[in-house]
């Protein structure tokens, strides 16, 4: 691909946001009828801001990102408007897609271990990413890359860009993922659960790099957690979802200081801190969890 | 809390994984020590929660108390007795007296058991039959434990993760242990489930005096759990005590980074949360607002 | 590396030994007295104990062992003076009905074995890969369902009756193809092309079949593996991610899978070389099995494991080329 192919998509409508989404939707087609997982969520993210996703198990948060990205599997459908600096992404043909993703939109996912290939070095999967959309020789995107390495703090990164994703560690691997993903400079990046199969140490570093990263770049974000913590920390904005529905939204200090759904409540409640001391009192509140089925 | 007499003594506990090496004929060897020197106690009816990130050796630690895999050195002392080295009917009133509960229930309960042979398990295996009978006494533990007596034919497919993990539960309490090793047992439960399963343990624990060994990775968790913390970090205990030492003066820099480490709201936030809930209860709730 | 390939090749020195030890003791214990079978119908005693020194028989089984190995060393002969017959190293046997050493016959035979395998190897690999990737990427379909039924049928069709029929339906119905007939290379290379093109078929039917639906399963479970929503998260183009991506994790398995099956196949295909009258070494072992020719059956028994052990040290030594996972650790 040359450099200078036309990006349809590059010119941001004035006043819009960087991504906005309105009513979006996603169901499954089984053996039994359709199923959704997602139910009219709609929700914005700001150039420069991070909005956090918060949910447990089954709340539609990665699907909501998968269906922004166009990456549902298996026959999923996408209805409602997501709208990429005012440019509609819902309908879109893979083949225009895919000029987005990677590019306009990045993502990082939650196991960085097995997101990456194993047979290739961690230089080739970055400069892959980097020559698909931007074209150039192999030099020059490995120059690239070797960049992107030293940015997210891998020591030694000329010589290490030539090693396996198996010979770094899981902290290191989620840095070579975030490397990637902000190597071409995307406007938008999604991290799906980035910190979840990592060390609450290691967590902590890798939240500081993407928070120093995003404030360098300006790059907006969507983190999604099932963490309501590391969410309060990370989030200018935060959406709750459970069960596919949206349950509530406003900014972080919105949400943790007044939060008005019962069921965000409850999970507020429910959270564990390590500041509070051992009570007498339950820690879970009847109105969340499971009962006998 | 420290009057509670020692249930369980562990010391000098030492673990060494050894792979073949080099060498031409594999001659050389290279050993891996997982648990370095690790001494704790668990006292009676009370809860010792150890705590480390990955590699730092408390999951190979629980698995040598619950004797499943054997030290390379140290001592386990149960109940006045050392069961280091306990074999056949010695290591089998151990088992009696010391079950264990793992992280992840679809993988540590046979999914092609029912809910009744599950549970009634260890008493088949331990040769107990209880004065009520097996299946009077695996509905009461169900009905203990949160779940529906009725379900006893059913598969662990067919229940959610928490309840799932209430299944594990029971089957350790069937033989009335003195002491339950909870290996990361809620670590795979959503947040709300593994509020109630916290719950849960803590009742069992007031009820029937039962001690824990509480493994886990998360800090906040075995704040809610555990009378005595030990700190674990690659292979040794870095630092022990109880609770409010640990978690409000820690000593060791490890401890105070982990700690430091471990994401928390903003306390204002929790300040004003707490205002609000307070003025809600004194001047009544104001009707459950938007769902967005 | 050196010191993992000096290991290897150790323990399959030890294994072949392991081996030959085994079948030698079968042969020994199991087989008929060689030296009444030679001595033939008009046989005294004096005779078969005269023959029986010649080969060496009268002597305890250890040491007939050991005079076996040294011959696969260092050469030996039979018997002694005049009547003396030597056999050079690597000597496997020497069959006296028909007045030759194992070896030579072998040898003779082998270019045959030779290409009946590297043709069959050819047209399977073709033919199973790309089969199989077909219907992984278009899982699901009509093709892949036609796909894996005729596959079904290729692994269940016994050889020799594929073979049986395919001459019947090419050679005397349709007339497409001449009747197969021994014919070489420099003389007349259609001619030969077409002799070898039915083996070649039967041997590629059964095993491209189960590359086919092997590479099928392996592509299917790679293209859900993470790193593939990774690679597509990036905005790769489809065919670079299939070609890329997709491939090498599915087809590593493969490629190990192929160098065994391959080494095996170079012990001799008795049933297709016999069906087609070739004289290869797996026709010579049919012949040597249904005239209890013992030294030769044992010969062509030890140069099939040979294969096969090479093959294994060879593929276990690729795969640390192939997986940067299992690359062995130097420094």
């Amino acid at each position: 691909m040359s450099p200078t192919v036309t990006r349809t998509i590059s010119l941001p409508v004035p006043g819009a946001a960087l991504l906005e989404v309105d009513d979006l939707s996603v169901t499954f087609p089984t053996t039994s009828g359709d199923v959704d997982v997602v139910r009219k969520a709609s929700f914005a993210v700001q150039h420069g801001q991070t909005l956090g996703i918060v949910g447990e198990s089954g709340s539609g948060k990665s699907m909501t990102s998968l269906a922004i990205m166009g990456l549902l599997p298996n026959g999923g459908r996408t209805t409602g408007s997501v709208r990429l600096s005012g440019h509609e992404l819902v309908g879109r043909s893979d083949r225009e897609m895919r000029r987005v993703r990677g590019d306009r939109i990045a993502m990082v996912f939650q196991d960085p271990l097995s997101s990456l290939n194993p047979y290739y070095t961690v230089g080739l999967q970055i400069e892959e990413a980097y020559r698909a959309h931007r074209g150039g020789s192999r030099k020059a995107a490995r120059a690239v890359t070797i960049e992107a390495l030293e940015r997210v703090r891998i020591a030694d990164a000329s010589r290490r860009v030539d090693h396996y994703p198996h010979q770094f560690s899981g902290g290191m691997r989620q840095r070579i993922m975030i490397a990637m993903a902000l190597c071409l400079e995307p406007d938008l990046l999604i991290a799906d659960e980035p910190t979840t199969a990592l060390d609450v140490t290691v967590q902590a570093q890798i939240l500081d790099l993407l928070s120093e990263l995003q404030r360098e770049t300006g790059t907006g974000m969507i983190f999604i957690t099932h963490d309501l913590a590391v969410v309060s920390q990370v989030a200018d904005d935060v959406l709750v979802m459970r069960g596919g529905d949206p349950v509530e939204m406003g900014t972080a200090e919105q949400i943790f200081s007044r939060p008005q759904a019962p069921y965000t409540r409850a999970l507020l409640d429910a959270l564990p801190r390590i500041d509070d001391p051992f009570s007498e009192r339950p820690t879970a509140p009847a109105t969340t969890g499971e009962g006998r089925a | 809390m420290n009057d509670a007499p020692v249930l369980l003594q562990a010391t000098g506990l030492t673990k060494d994984f050894t792979t073949r090496g080099d060498g031409v004929f594999r001659a050389r060897t290279t050993r891996f020590r997982a648990v370095d020197e690790v001494g704790f106690a668990v006292r009676a009816g009370e809860t010792l929660g150890i705590v480390g990130e990955s590699g730092s050796g408390k999951s190979t630690t629980a698995r040598m108390i619950a004797k499943l895999i054997e030290p390379t050195a140290g001592t386990i002392t149960f109940d006045g007795e050392d069961v280091t080295t306990a074999r056949g009917p010695a290591l089998a009133a151990f088992r009696t007296k010391v079950q264990v509960v793992f992280q992840d229930p679809f993988s540590s309960l046979n999914p092609r058991h029912t809910v009744e042979r599950i549970v009634s398990a260890p008493l088949d295996y331990q040769g107990i039959t209880p004065k009520q009978g097996k299946r009077a006494l695996v509905r009461d533990l169900l009905d203990r434990v949160g779940l529906n007596p009725d379900h006893l034919q059913r598969y662990p497919r067919q229940f959610s993760g928490g309840q799932a993990q209430r299944i594990g539960i029971a089957r350790a309490l069937a033989v009335s242990p003195k002491l339950v090793i909870c290996d990361e047992a809620v670590s795979a439960l959503d947040v709300s489930v593994q509020a109630r399963i916290i719950d849960l343990l803590r009742d069992l624990q007031a009820e029937r005096g039962l001690s824990y060994l509480f493994i886990a990775h998360d800090l906040a968790v075995v704040r809610q759990i555990a009378h005595d913390v030990a700190v674990m970090h690659r292979g040794k205990v870095v630092e022990q005590g109880d609770r409010e030492a640990i978690f409000d003066h820690p000593q060791e820099e490890y401890t105070k980074t982990l700690l430091a480490a471990v994401p928390t709201i903003d306390p204002s936030w929790e300040a004003a949360r707490a205002t609000m809930l307070e003025q809600e209860r004194t001047h009544g709730s104001t009707a459950g607002r938007t769902e967005a | 590396m050196t010191l993992y390939l000096l290991r290897r090749i150790a323990s399959a020195i030890g294994i072949l030994l392991l081996i030959s030890l085994f079948t030698y003791a079968i042969f020994f214990l199991l087989s008929p007295d060689p030296a009444v079978q030679i001595c033939g119908k008009t046989c005294t005693p004096d005779r078969i104990d005269q023959i029986r020194a010649q080969l060496g028989l009268d002597q305890p089984f250890w040491q007939q062992y050991l005079e076996f190995i040294r011959g696969i060393v260092m050469g030996r002969s039979y018997g002694e003076g005049a009547s003396a017959v030597s056999c050079a190293a690597p000597c496997l046997g020497f069959s006296f009905q028909t007045n030759e050493s194992v070896m030579d016959m072998i040898t003779a035979r082998f270019p045959v074995t030779a290409t009946v395998a590297i043709g069959a190897a050819v047209l399977w690999l073709l033919v199973g890969v790309s089969g199989g990737l077909l219907s992984a990427v278009k899982q699901g379909t009509g093709w892949d369902r036609g796909a894996m039924m005729v596959a079904l049928a290729g692994i269940s069709l016994p050889n020799y009756f594929l073979a049986l029929l395919l001459q019947y339906v090419l050679v005397v119905q349709l007339q497409i193809l001449p009747f197969p007939q021994a014919v070489p290379f420099a003389e007349d290379p259609v001619r030969w092309f077409q002799n070898y093109l039915m083996p070649w078929i039967v041997l590629a039917l059964g095993y491209a079949s189960m590359y086919a639906r092997l590479v099928r399963s392996n592509v299917i479970d790679t293209l859900g593996e993470n790193f593939m929503r990774t690679a597509r998260a990036k905005g790769l183009p489809a065919p670079l991610i299939l070609r890329r991506h997709a491939l090498r994790p599915a087809l590593t398995p493969v490629v190990t899978l192929f160098g065994m099956d391959f080494a095996g196949l170079l012990g001799g295909a008795l049933i297709t070389e016999t069906v087609f009258g070739l004289n290869g070494v797996g026709k010579l072992a049919a012949d040597s099995i249904a005239k209890n020719d013992q030294p030769v059956i044992m010969g062509v028994t030890l140069l099939a494991a040979f294969f096969v052990v090479i093959g294994n040290v060879v593929v276990d030594v690729a795969y640390t080329f192939l997986d940067p996972r299992v690359r062995v650790k130097s420094a």
